[in-house]
C-alpha cells in the first residue's frame, strides 16, 4: 500500500510538469493585459466624472496620460520565442529529477515500513502482558470520561507511584478523597507520594497530609512514623525519638514494622546524658544501706537545690536536679524546678534547649 | 516649481524627518536603556546607588518576607553575592524560592534594591536568556530541576 | 501509512519547488511561452503535496499517533480536539509547515489567476515563490522535520504548552502567518518585476490585492496576539514592546507604507523604485521576525520554541533572499523609467509623507529591537530597551500621522490645496477639541488622555469627512443614499481603515481613566472598583479535561444591583507541571472588568488584582475596523482585474470579531 501511494504521488508530481510542457502554447503577450488595464482605468475615470468626483478637464488629462502609457507599452513589447529543444530538456529534468530527489531523500529520512500507530489502535489491541503503560493509558481514558469513579482512581494511584509519577498519584488520591471521602490511609498515601516526589524529603505539603491523617485517627501508625521522620529531618532528633518510642510502645503484638522503627530509633544515636553526680559521692552513697541511702540522696538533692537558688547559672546542676526529682518520683517538684531553671537560665539558648529536651524525655510537658 | 526644486523639497523634508528620528533615538538610547546585572556584577562593577537596572538571579531560599499590606522583601542571589529586594505588589505566578527571577528597579546602595516590577520565569523550563547565561557561568544552573517533565517510555 | 505518505508528499513538494524555481524562470528569461506556462500546474501540484503532508500531520495529532516525535512532544490524548488541531501549529515544526502551506496556497491562487496575467509576470512570480518555498521546505526537512518517528512509541504525549491551549492562540498564528506570507507574494511580484524589467501601473494593480490581503491578516494577527497577551499573561497589559511583538509590528509598518505606495503607483505611475524597495523590505522584515522568534536570539515573553542551529539556517535564508533581492534591485533600479511628476502638496505628496513617517517609525522599532543584540555582541554589556525608549521615539513620529491622515485624504492628485483642505477640516478639528474638553470634564484624570481622545475623535470624523461631504451634497434623501451606494468601495475601505486608527487611539487614551486595585480577599469581601463593587463569593476547585483548576466565584454589582458573575481561575496542568492564570473578564459596553487571582498555597485570603478598563475594547476593535476597511477595498471592482477576481472567491469568510472570553 505504501509503495502504491508513493508511486501515485510521484506520478502526479511528474505529470504536473510534463502535461503543460506537452502543449505548445501561443504566448499571451503582456500587451493584452495592459490594454485591459488602461481601458478599465479610462472607464473608471468616466465613472468618476459621472459621479462628479472628477472635473472634466482633470478627466481629460488623466485619460491622455493613460493613453500615453499604453502606447509606450506597445513599443516596448518583445516577441516571444518557442523552442522544442528547451521543452525536451525541461521534460527530461522533470522525469529524472523529481523521482530521483524524492525517493533518494525519502529513503534517508522516512520510515516506509512503519505503519500509523494511533493511540486508539494500541488501546483496543490485546494487552501485552506487563505493559503497564498501556494499562495506565486505558484507565486514564476511562477516568477522563468517568472522572467520578473512585475505584478507578484508587487502582491507578499506586501504579502511578510505581511508574515514577508521584504527582499524578497525589492527584489520583485527591480525587479518591473528593469522591469517596477522606480516610487516614488515603491521606497517608498522599503524603507518601509527595515524599517520593521530593526524593524522600518530608515537605510541608507532605507533613500536612500526614497531620490530616492523624486528625482522623490519632494513633495511625504509618502517619506517626512519617511525622517522626519529618522531625528527624528538621533536626529535632529528640522529638523524633519520642514519637517513634511512643509508636513502638503502642505497637500491637508482633507488628512487622516494630523492628525497622527500633532500628531507626537506634540510628538516632544516644540520648542527651544527664550529668552524673560526682563519682566519689555516688560510690559512697551506693555503699550505704537502703534507708540511709535515700536520706543521703535527699540531703544531697536539697543542698543542690539550695545552691542553685543562690546561683542559678549552672545548667548542668539544674538538669541533675530535675532528673533527681524525677527519679524520686516527685514530678511536682521536678516541674517547679524546671520552671525555676527556665527563669534562672533565661537568655542561655543552648541551656534552654537542653531543658526542653529533658522535659520532653521525662514527660514533664504536654 | 521646477522638477529640480520639487525634488529638493522632497529630499529635504525626508532628511528633516530622518534627522528628527535620529535625534529621538540617540536621546532615548542615552536615557531609557537599562542594564542587566547579577548581584556579583553589582559588586564587581561598583554600580552607583540610584542607578536604574535589571537585577537577575535566584530567589534565595527562606528569604521571602511578606510584610503588612502588599510589601514584600526577598533576596536575590548568585554564586558570589546577594541583594535584598523590596517590592510592593503581587508577585508573578511563577515566583518561587530557589527559582530564577528578574527584578527591574533602582539600586539603592548597600545591597538594597527597590523593584517596581518583578518577572519570574515564564514556564518551568524557560529562563530569561541573560539570567541563564550568567548562572551557567557561575555553575548555579541545574538543567534537570525536580519537577521538570521527564521523558518517559522512549 | 497516512503519516508516511504525508512525509513523502512533503519531500515531493520540495522536488516540485526546485523544478518550479527553475523552469518558469528559464522560460521567462528566454521568452519561451511553453516553459513559462508550465508554472501554474506545477504550483498547483506543489500545493496539493504540501496540503497532503499537512493533512497527514493533523491526522497524526487527532489520532494521537505518538510514534511521531513531534506529536509526542506536543500533544496529549486527553487534550480537547480543537487543541489537537491547533496543536499542529503550536510548535516549531508544525508552525513552519503551516507557513509553507500558506505560501503554496497563495502560489496556487496566483496560478489559478495566471490566465489574466502576462505570462512572463506569472512565470517569474511563481518561480520566485518556489525559491522561497523550496528554501523553507529544505529547512523543514533538514532541521525541523515534523515526521521524525520512533518505532516504540510512548503511550502518552507530553502535552501542548498550557499557555498555548487557548482559543485566542489557536487562531493567532495562522492570521499572523497569512500576513507574513502575504508579503512574500508582494516580494515575489517585486522580484519578478525586477527580473522582467517591467514595473508600471499594471504591475501595481496586480500587487495591490496581495498587499491588502497580507496587511489585513497581519493587522488581525497582531491585534489577536495583543488581546491574547492581555488576557493570558494576567498583567492587563496589551503591548509590551517585546521583541516578538516588534517583529510583527515592523512588517506591518513597512506593509502599510507599501499599501499606500501601490495606490500612488497604480494611479500615477510614480514612486516605482520606492514601491519595489518597500515590497522587499516588508518581506525581509517578516523573515527577520521569523528568525528572531525561531532562533531564540532575543529574550521574549512569547518565545516558546527556540533553537540556535535552526536560527543559523534561517539566517542563511534571510541573507539569501534579502541579499539577492537587494542586489537585483541595485542592478535594475537605475534602469527604471522616471515616474510621473507631482507637486509636494498633493495626494502623492501626502502619501510620501506617510511613507516617510511609517518607515522612519519602523526604523526606530528596528533600532530598539536589535540595538541590545548589537551592543552585547560588541561590548558584552547586557541592556534592555523597554517601553520608555519606544515612547520617546516611536510615539513622536506617529503623532504627525494622526494629523496628516484626514488632511491628506482631502488633497487632490498631482497638485493639492493645503489651505483649502485645512479649511474644510475646521469643523472636524473643532469637534475634536470639543471632545477633548468633554473627556476632561467627564473623566478628569490625565490631561494627556483627554488630548489623545480629542485627536482620536478628529481622526475618526476626519476619515469619514470626505465621503460624508460628498453624500451630503445630494439634493434629497434618496439622492444621498444613491450617492453613498455609488461611492467606490475602496473609498469606504479607506475611510474605515483610517477611522480604525482613530478608534484604537481612543482605546489607548482611555487607559488613563482606568482603575487598578490589588486586594487580599476572603469569601464575602467586596472591593470598590470605579463604579463597580466586586464580591468574592467562594473559592472552589473544579476538574477540567487535562487540568485541575481553582476558581474564584465573584459577583459584580453596580449600586447594589447584580451585573454579572465572573470566574477568574488558576489552572494546573499536571502533564507539564505548569500553572496558568485565566483572567475573569466582563465586557461592559466598551470597557472591561478584568480580575486575576494569584497562585498561592492557601485558598484564603486570595491575592487578587482587579482592573476597570473603560473603552479598552476599542484597542482591538480599531484593528478590526482597519481589517474591515481592507476587506471592503479588496471587494472594490477595480481590484477585480486580474488576481483578485479569482482570489476573492477563495478567501475565507469575513474575519470574525476578536474572541472575547
Amino acid at each position: 500500500m505504501m509503495w502504491i501511494s508513493i508511486a501515485a504521488l510521484t506520478a502526479l508530481a511528474v505529470l504536473s510538469v510534463l502535461v503543460p510542457l506537452g502543449f505548445r502554447r501561443a504566448p499571451v503577450v503582456a500587451l493584452d493585459a495592459d490594454r485591459a488595464f488602461y481601458e478599465a482605468q479610462i472607464s473608471e475615470i468616466e465613472r468618476d466624472v459621472a459621479r462628479g468626483v472628477l472635473s472634466l478637464s482633470d478627466a481629460e488629462s488623466a485619460k491622455a496620460e493613460a493613453a500615453r502609457r499604453l502606447i509606450e507599452k506597445h513599443d516596448a513589447q518583445k516577441p516571444a520565442a518557442n523552442s522544442d529543444r528547451s521543452r525536451r530538456l525541461a521534460a527530461a529534468l522533470a522525469i529524472l529529477f523529481i523521482p530521483g530527489l524524492a525517493l533518494g531523500l525519502y529513503m534517508n529520512l522516512g520510515n516506509p515500513d512503519l505503519p500509523d500507530i494511533p493511540l486508539s489502535a494500541r488501546l483496543t489491541a490485546p494487552p501485552v502482558p506487563n505493559d503497564v503503560f498501556a494499562a495506565i493509558a486505558k484507565i486514564e481514558q476511562h477516568l477522563a470520561t468517568n472522572p467520578d469513579d473512585a475505584r478507578g482512581w484508587e487502582i491507578v494511584a499506586p501504579v502511578y507511584l510505581k511508574t515514577g509519577r508521584p504527582r499524578d498519584a497525589v492527584n489520583a488520591w485527591n480525587n479518591v478523597i473528593r469522591i469517596a471521602g477522606p480516610s487516614p490511609d488515603r491521606y497517608t498515601a498522599i503524603g507518601e507520594a509527595l515524599l517520593f516526589a521530593e526524593q524522600g524529603k518530608v515537605s510541608p505539603e507532605a507533613l500536612g497530609a500526614f497531620e490530616k491523617a492523624l486528625e482522623l485517627e490519632p494513633r495511625f501508625p504509618q502517619a506517626r512514623f512519617y511525622v517522626g521522620l519529618a522531625a528527624e529531618q528538621a533536626g529535632n532528633v529528640e522529638r523524633a525519638r519520642a514519637i517513634w518510642s511512643a509508636l513502638v510502645a503502642d505497637a500491637p503484638e508482633g507488628a512487622s514494622w516494630i523492628e525497622p522503627v527500633r532500628a531507626r530509633i537506634a540510628a538516632l544515636g544516644p540520648q542527651i546524658k544527664v550529668p552524673a553526680p560526682d563519682e566519689l559521692a555516688a560510690r559512697a552513697v551506693t555503699a550505704l544501706p537502703q534507708g540511709e541511702q535515700q536520706t543521703v540522696i535527699r540531703s544531697m538533692v536539697e543542698r543542690l537545690a539550695a545552691r542553685l537558688k543562690e546561683d542559678g547559672k549552672d545548667p548542668e546542676g539544674w538538669l541533675m536536679l530535675i532528673n533527681a526529682y524525677n527519679v524520686q518520683k516527685e514530678p511536682e517538684k521536678a516541674r517547679d524546678a524546671l520552671s525555676e531553671a527556665r527563669k534562672a537560665l533565661s537568655g542561655d539558648e543552648a541551656a534552654l534547649e537542653k531543658l526542653k529536651t529533658l522535659a520532653r524525655q521525662l514527660g514533664l510537658e504536654g | 516649481m521646477t522638477r529640480k526644486s520639487r525634488r529638493l523639497v522632497l529630499i529635504s523634508s525626508a532628511l528633516a524627518v530622518l534627522a528628527f528620528a535620529a535625534g529621538l533615538v540617540l536621546f532615548a538610547l542615552r536615557d531609557t536603556i537599562v542594564f542587566f546585572y547579577t548581584p556579583s556584577d553589582i559588586d564587581a562593577k561598583h554600580v552607583a546607588p540610584g542607578t536604574r537596572l535589571r537585577l537577575g538571579g535566584l530567589v534565595k531560599e527562606g528569604s521571602v518576607v511578606k510584610a503588612e499590606g502588599k510589601a514584600i522583601t526577598f533576596a536575590v542571589r548568585d554564586a558570589n553575592g546577594e541583594i535584598r529586594v523590596s517590592y510592593t505588589g503581587l508577585l508573578p505566578d511563577l515566583f518561587r524560592e530557589g527559582q530564577g527571577v528578574v527584578a527591574e528597579g533602582v539600586f539603592e546602595g548597600k545591597g538594597q534594591f527597590r523593584a517596581d516590577s518583578v518577572l519570574a520565569k515564564h514556564d518551568e523550563t524557560y529562563m530569561p536568556r541573560d539570567l541563564a547565561e550568567s548562572l551557567k557561568k557561575q555553575g548555579l544552573w541545574q538543567h534537570n530541576q525536580p519537577g521538570a517533565p521527564e521523558a518517559r517510555g522512549k | 501509512m497516512i503519516v508516511e505518505t504525508g512525509h513523502f508528499a512533503l519531500i515531493l513538494a520540495l522536488a516540485l519547488a526546485i523544478v518550479q524555481a527553475i523552469i518558469p524562470l528559464w522560460g521567462s528569461l528566454s521568452r519561451d511561452a511553453t516553459l513559462m506556462r508550465a508554472a501554474p500546474t506545477i504550483a498547483l501540484a506543489q500545493f496539493v503535496m504540501v496540503a497532503i503532508a499537512y493533512g497527514a500531520l493533523t491526522w497524526a495529532y487527532v489520532t494521537s499517533d505518538f510514534s511521531l516525535v513531534n506529536v509526542f512532544e506536543n500533544s496529549h490524548s486527553l487534550k480537547p480536539l480543537i487543541y489537537k488541531i491547533s496543536g499542529v501549529w503550536g510548535n516549531h515544526e508544525g508552525s513552519m509547515l503551516l507557513w509553507v502551506l500558506i505560501l503554496v496556497l497563495f502560489g496556487a491562487l496566483v496560478a489559478l489567476s495566471a490566465r489574466n496575467m502576462p505570462d512572463d509576470l506569472s512565470a517569474s512570480v511563481l518561480s520566485v515563490q518556489a525559491w522561497i518555498s523550496g528554501a523553507f521546505l529544505l529547512f523543514i526537512l533538514l532541521t525541523s522535520n515534523p515526521f521524525a518517528r520512533v518505532g516504540m512509541p510512548p503511550i502518552e504525549g507530553r502535552d501542548l504548552n498550557p499557555i498555548l491551549q487557548d482559543p485566542g492562540l489557536a487562531i493567532h498564528p495562522p492570521m499572523l502567518y497569512l500576513g507574513y506570507v502575504g508579503f512574500s507574494m508582494t516580494f515575489s511580484f517585486a522580484a519578478a518585476a525586477l527580473i522582467n524589467g517591467r514595473i508600471d501601473a499594471v504591475w501595481a494593480r496586480y500587487v495591490r490585492p496581495w498587499a491588502l490581503l497580507a496587511w489585513l491578516f497581519l493587522t488581525l494577527g497582531i491585534a489577536m496576539g495583543s488581546y491574547w497577551a492581555y488576557y493570558t499573561l494576567g498583567w492587563g497589559g496589551f503591548w509590551f514592546w517585546d521583541p516578538v511583538e516588534n517583529a510583527s509590528l515592523m512588517p506591518w509598518l513597512a506593509g502599510t507604507a507599501l499599501l499606500h505606495c501601490t495606490a500612488v503607483m497604480e494611479k500615477r505611475d510614480a514612486l516605482k523604485i520606492w514601491t519595489i524597495f518597500l515590497a522587499i523590505l516588508a518581506f525581509s522584515l517578516s523573515l527577520l521576525g521569523t528568525f528572531l522568534v525561531r532562533s531564540g536570539v532575543l529574550t521574549s515573553v512569547h518565545a516558546f520554541a527556540s533553537d540556535p542551529q535552526r536560527g543559523v539556517f534561517i539566517l542563511g535564508i534571510l541573507t539569501l533572499f534579502i541579499g539577492g533581492s537587494l542586489t537585483l534591485f541595485a542592478i535594475r533600479a537605475p534602469m527604471l523609467k522616471q515616474g510621473a511628476l507631482f507637486a509636494p502638496v498633493s495626494r502623492e505628496g501626502a502619501l510620501v509623507l506617510n511613507n516617510l513617517l511609517l518607515t522612519t517609525a519602523c526604523a526606530t522599532v528596528f533600532v530598539g529591537t536589535l540595538y541590545p543584540l548589537a551592543l552585547e555582541a560588541l561590548t558584552g554589556a547586557k541592556i534592555s530597551v523597554g517601553p520608555p525608549f519606544f515612547n520617546y521615539t516611536f510615539v513622536p513620529l506617529f503623532i504627525p500621522i494622526f494629523f496628516a491622515m484626514p488632511v491628506g485624504q482631502l488633497l487632490a492628485w498631482k497638485r493639492g490645496d493645503l489651505l483649502g483642505a485645512a479649511q474644510r477640516l475646521t469643523l472636524v478639528a473643532l469637534a475634536g477639541l470639543l471632545a477633548a474638553l468633554i473627556f476632561y470634564a467627564m473623566q478628569g484624570g490625565p490631561a494627556l488622555s483627554a488630548a489623545m481622545g480629542g485627536v482620536a475623535i478628529f481622526v475618526i470624523l476626519g476619515s469619514f469627512f470626505d465621503i460624508a461631504s460628498r453624500i451630503a451634497s445630494g439634493s434629497s434623501g434618496g439622492a444621498m443614499v444613491a450617492r453613498a451606494m455609488g461611492m467606490p468601495r475602496s473609498a469606504w475601505g479607506t475611510a474605515f481603515a483610517h477611522a480604525g486608527v482613530g478608534v484604537t487611539l481612543l482605546g489607548l487614551a482611555a487607559t488613563g481613566w482606568g482603575v487598578e486595585k490589588i486586594a487580599s480577599m476572603r469569601s464575602g469581601d467586596s472591593v470598590e472598583l470605579g463604579q463597580w463593587q466586586v464580591t468574592l463569593d467562594k473559592v472552589a476547585p473544579r476538574p477540567g479535561p487535562n487540568y485541575r483548576e481553582t476558581v474564584a466565584h465573584m459577583t459584580i454589582r453596580s449600586g447594589g444591583a447584580v451585573v454579572a458573575q465572573i470566574e477568574p481561575s488558576r489552572r494546573f496542568f499536571n502533564s507539564r507541571r505548569m500553572t496558568t492564570s485565566q483572567a475573569g473578564l466582563l465586557n461592559v459596553s466598551l470597557g472591561q472588568i478584568y480580575v486575576v487571582i494569584s497562585d498561592q498555597e492557601t485558598e484564603e485570603p486570595l491575592d487578587t488584582r482587579l482592573y476597570w478598563k473603560p473603552f479598552v475594547s476599542l484597542i482591538w476593535l480599531g484593528p478590526l475596523m482597519m481589517a474591515i476597511g481592507g476587506a471592503l477595498s479588496l471587494t472594490d471592482r477595480r481590484m477585480r482585474l486580474g488576481i483578485a477576481q479569482r482570489a476573492k472567491r477563495r478567501r475565507g469568510p469575513e474575519p470574525k470579531p476578536l474572541a472575547a472570553e
